[in-house]
C-alpha cells in the first residue's frame, strides 16, 4: 500500500505520514550515536566513530563534529555527504549575519534557518530529504550555554541532555537517569563517556571509537570551542577511569 | 534643508529634527516629523531626497520590526541596526537608483546600558559619534558641540545643549525651520519631548 | 467529418483551458501592484534625459513636446469639512491650450484629487486610483481611508521616480475613521498628511490669500468663498493659471460640487465687493 506514496517526498500517505522523511529519520538511527550534554560552565559534545581502519589515511579532522562560527559546533548523526553541505550553509549564514549586523548570529536563528533549508526538502518536488541529524553546542549572550537536535524533517529543540543516532533511546535513559542540572563541564564529559561505553558495542572504548568537542568560557570571558585530540580523548578515559567504574558495576 | 542633530548623553540619547516640510520655495508643512520608530530603543533620524526619505526609513522599520516578530520579540542592538542601515544604504549606493538619504539612528542598548548614536550618509559611511548632524545644520551646530558637550552631561544638560543650537540656527539660518522635535531614547523606550 | 469534429472539440476545449488558466493567474496575481498597467520606456539609454531633451521648455525653450504645466490647486481642512478650489486653465509653454480644464478629479463619491502638473499623468494615474480604490472596497467590504489610497497614489508614482513623471496632488476625503483629510502626493514621491495645501505655479499667490483669513471655525459658505477668493488672487497674478475656478465641498456624506465660476465674470464682482484689486482701475 505504501509504495504508492514511496516514490514521492511531498505526498502524505492515506494515513498522514511522509514516508520519504520518515526512512531518512530510520536511517539515521542505525548511525553513529552522538551525544551532546549541557553544563553549568559549558557543553560537550560526544561521538561514536564508524569509520575505524588503520589505513585511513587521518588528516587530523573529526569524523563528525564542527565548526559553525566562533561560538558554535554541533555534531553530526547520519551522511556525512548531506551533513556537509548544511554544514557549509550554516557557516555562510552565520557570517552573512555576522556581516550586516556586526554581531554573531543568535544560536536559535541560525538552527531556525538551517531547519528552514532541511524542511524545504520535504515538501518541495524531485527532492529528497537530507539524512541528517545534529546535535548542536552554542553559546550567545541571549541563553548563554545551549543545546540543540533537528532532524530530518526539519524540526528542532532544545536540550539539558540528549542523544541522536545508533541507541539513542537507551542513552536517553542513561541520561535521564544520571543527569544533574548542576553538573560541571568535567562532570558532563565524565557522563559522556559513560553513557557511550553502554551504547557503543564494543569491548574497549577509546580514541579510536569516540569523538569529543566542548564548549566553555575562557579567562577572558571568550567563547573557547576544542574539538579533543586522540590524545586527550584517551588521557579523559584513563583519568576519569568510568570503563573501569562501569566494568565494576 | 533640513535640520537633524543627535546627542548622545549619560543614560540616553536625543534627536533633533526640524519641524518644516519645504518645497521649491514654500514651506508645504509645519508639523513634519522626520523620524521612524524602528524598535523600543531605536530611533531613526533622516533628512535627504524628497521622497527617498520616508520610503528609505519605512522599509528600514519594516525590516527591523520583521527581524522583531521572527526572533521572539528580541530587538536588534543599536550597533546591529546601524550596521543593518549602513548595509542596506551601501548596497543600495551602487544600484540603478540609489537611496540619497543621510540618517542618524539614536538608540539605547538594553544588554549594556550604555546610550548609542550612530552618523550615516547615503554613501554607507557609519561612525559612531557622542553627538552629530547632517547638513547646512552640522556647519552651525558642530562647533557649539564642539566647545560645550562634555562627557557626563545628563537629560537637562542635553536639552540646554540643543537650546543652544537651535538659537544659533534660528539666528543665522536664512531659512525658517519651524523649530524642531525632540526624541529621547533612554532604557524605558522612545519619548517626545518639549524643547 | 472526424477530423472537422475533433478539431473543433479541441479548439473548444483548449480556449476553456486558456480562460481558465486566465482566471487563475488573474486570482493569484498580488493584489496592488500588478494590476497596474505598465508603461514602455522609450527604445533609448536614458529615458530620463531623453525626455529632459524635448520636453523641458526651461532649459530649451524650442522644444518639440511642451507638458501642459501651470496651475493653482488648493485645498484645507476646516470645522465644517474640506474645500477644494482650483483654476481651469492648460498652458504649454506660452500658449493657452485650454481654459476649461477640470482639474479635480472625482476619484469616487468620497474621494477627490486635484492635479497640477503633467495634465496626462494626472488624469491617468488618479483615475487608475479610482480603480484600486474600487477593488479594496471590493475585496475588504469597507470604504478605503484617505491614508491608504493616497498611500498607494505615492507608491506607483516612486516607482517611476526619476523617468519623468511630474504631477503634483491633494488626495482629498472623508472616513469614518479618519474625518476629513487631505494628503499632499507629487511625483518626487513625497506624501504628507496636512491642513492646508496651495500647489502649482500660482501657490504662492493662494497661499497670500489663504494664510491671512483662514480660521478652523470658518463656516461653510466663508470657507467656500475664501477657496474661491484664494484661486481668483493667483489667477489675476499668475499668467498660468486662470479660466475658471471649480469649487468642491467635502463632507461625511461624500464631495458636493459648488460650481464652475469664471473668472472674468466675477472678478469685478468681487473687486467691487470687497473693494480689493485696487492697483485695477474698474
Amino acid at each position: 500500500m505504501s509504495r504508492r506514496y514511496d516514490s514521492r517526498t511531498t505526498i502524505f500517505s492515506p494515513e498522514g505520514r511522509l514516508y520519504q522523511v520518515e526512512y531518512a529519520q530510520e536511517a539515521i538511527a542505525n548511525a553513529g550515536t552522538a551525544i551532546g550534554i549541557l553544563a553549568a560552565d559549558g557543553v560537550v559534545l560526544a561521538c561514536e566513530k564508524k569509520v575505524t581502519s588503520k589505513l585511513l589515511d587521518k588528516d587530523g579532522s573529526a569524523e563528525k563534529l564542527y565548526h559553525i562560527n566562533d561560538q558554535m559546533m554541533c555534531a553530526v548523526a547520519g551522511m556525512t555527504a548531506d551533513a556537509l553541505i548544511l554544514v557549509n550553509n550554516a557557516r555562510v549564514t552565520a557570517q552573512t549575519h555576522l556581516k550586516t549586523y556586526n554581531e554573531e548570529i543568535p544560536c536559535e536563528l541560525l538552527i531556525k534557518r538551517l531547519c528552514d533549508v532541511k524542511q524545504g526538502y520535504t515538501q518541495h518536488g524531485g527532492l529528497r530529504p537530507f539524512g541528517v541529524s545534529f546535535l548542536y553546542a552554542g553559546y550567545d549572550d541571549r541563553y548563554q550555554f545551549q543545546l540543540y537536535t533537528s532532524n530530518p524533517s526539519g524540526n528542532y529543540s532544545g536540550w539539558k541532555a540528549t542523544a541522536i543516532g545508533a541507541n539513542n533511546s537507551a542513552a536517553q535513559t542513561l541520561l535521564k537517569k544520571d543527569y544533574a542540572s548542576d553538573m560541571s563541564l568535567r562532570g558532563a564529559c565524565e557522563l559522556a563517556i559513560k553513557v557511550l561505553s553502554k551504547t557503543v558495542d564494543s569491548s574497549n572504548l577509546n580514541s579510536d571509537k569516540l569523538e569529543f568537542a566542548t564548549l566553555s568560557l575562557g579567562a577572558d570571558g571568550r567563547v573557547v570551542r576544542k574539538i579533543w585530540s586522540e590524545l586527550d580523548v584517551d588521557l579523559l578515559i584513563k583519568e576519569l577511569g568510568v570503563l573501569e567504574k562501569a566494568d565494576e558495576e | 534643508m533640513d535640520i537633524i542633530l543627535g546627542v548622545r548623553l549619560q543614560d540616553c540619547t536625543l534627536v533633533a529634527t526640524s519641524k518644516a516640510a519645504t518645497r521649491g520655495i514654500s514651506v508645504l508643512k509645519a508639523n513634519d516629523d522626520k523620524t521612524r520608530i524602528l524598535n523600543t530603543h531605536n530611533l531613526l533620524a533622516y533628512t535627504g531626497e524628497a521622497g527617498d526619505t520616508v520610503q528609505f526609513a519605512e522599509y528600514i522599520q519594516a525590516n527591523i520590526q520583521l527581524y522583531l516578530m521572527r526572533e521572539n520579540d528580541t530587538e536588534l542592538s543599536p550597533k546591529a541596526t546601524a550596521l543593518f542601515v549602513r548595509n542596506q544604504l551601501a548596497t543600495s549606493l551602487r544600484s540603478r537608483k540609489p537611496y540619497q538619504v543621510n540618517v542618524l539612528i539614536g538608540g539605547y542598548d538594553t544588554k549594556t546600558d550604555v546610550p548609542a548614536l550612530s552618523w550615516i550618509d547615503y554613501l554607507g559611511t557609519h561612525v559612531e559619534l557622542p553627538y552629530a548632524a547632517h547638513g547646512y545644520a552640522a556647519f552651525y551646530c558642530s562647533s557649539l558641540f564642539d566647545r560645550h558637550y562634555r562627557k557626563d552631561m545628563d537629560l537637562e544638560a542635553g536639552l540646554d545643549l540643543l537650546r543652544m543650537c537651535v538659537k544659533e540656527l534660528e539666528m543665522r539660518m536664512p531659512i525658517d525651520f519651524k523649530g524642531v522635535y525632540v526624541k529621547v531614547v533612554g532604557k524605558d523606550g522612545v519619548r517626545a519631548i518639549e524643547l | 467529418m472526424n477530423t472537422i469534429a475533433s478539431q473543433f472539440t479541441q479548439s473548444a476545449s483548449s480556449r476553456l483551458q486558456s480562460e481558465y488558466a486566465d482566471a487563475q493567474r488573474d486570482f493569484s496575481n498580488a493584489p496592488q501592484l500588478n494590476l497596474a498597467p505598465t508603461i514602455e520606456l522609450p527604445p533609448i539609454s536614458q529615458p530620463t534625459e531623453f525626455l529632459r531633451a524635448h520636453t523641458d521648455d526651461a532649459s530649451n525653450p524650442d522644444c518639440k513636446i511642451k507638458i501642459a504645466h501651470g496651475t493653482t490647486t488648493l485645498a484645507f481642512r476646516f470645522q465644517g469639512g474640506i474645500v477644494v478650489a482650483v483654476d481651469s486653465r492648460a498652458t504649454a509653454g506660452n500658449w493657452i491650450a485650454s481654459q476649461t480644464v477640470n482639474k479635480v478629479i472625482r476619484i469616487n463619491p468620497f474621494l477627490l484629487g486635484t492635479m497640477a502638473g503633467g495634465a496626462a499623468d494626472c488624469q491617468y494615474w488618479e483615475t487608475w486610483l479610482g480603480t484600486q480604490c474600487r477593488l479594496h472596497e471590493l475585496r475588504e467590504k469597507e470604504r478605503i481611508s484617505v491614508a491608504a489610497a493616497s498611500k498607494i497614489l505615492g507608491n506607483l508614482v516612486y516607482q517611476y521616480k526619476g523617468m519623468g513623471l511630474s504631477m503634483g496632488t491633494m488626495v482629498c476625503g472623508y472616513t469614518k475613521k479618519e474625518g476629513p483629510a487631505i494628503y499632499y502626493v507629487d511625483s518626487d514621491g513625497t506624501r504628507m498628511k496636512g491642513d492646508l495645501f496651495c500647489v502649482g505655479s500660482g501657490q504662492t499667490f493662494a497661499y497670500g490669500v489663504l494664510d491671512s483669513e483662514y480660521k478652523w471655525d470658518l463656516s461653510v459658505e466663508e470657507a467656500l468663498y475664501l477657496g474661491k477668493r484664494s484661486i481668483l488672487a493667483a489667477t489675476h497674478r499668475d499668467a498660468y493659471s486662470g479660466g475658471s475656478i471649480n469649487l468642491y465641498h467635502v463632507t461625511e456624506n461624500g464631495w458636493i460640487y459648488h460650481g464652475n465660476h469664471n473668472v472674468g465674470d466675477i472678478f469685478y464682482d468681487i473687486k467691487e465687493k470687497e473693494q480689493s484689486f485696487n492697483n485695477v482701475d474698474a
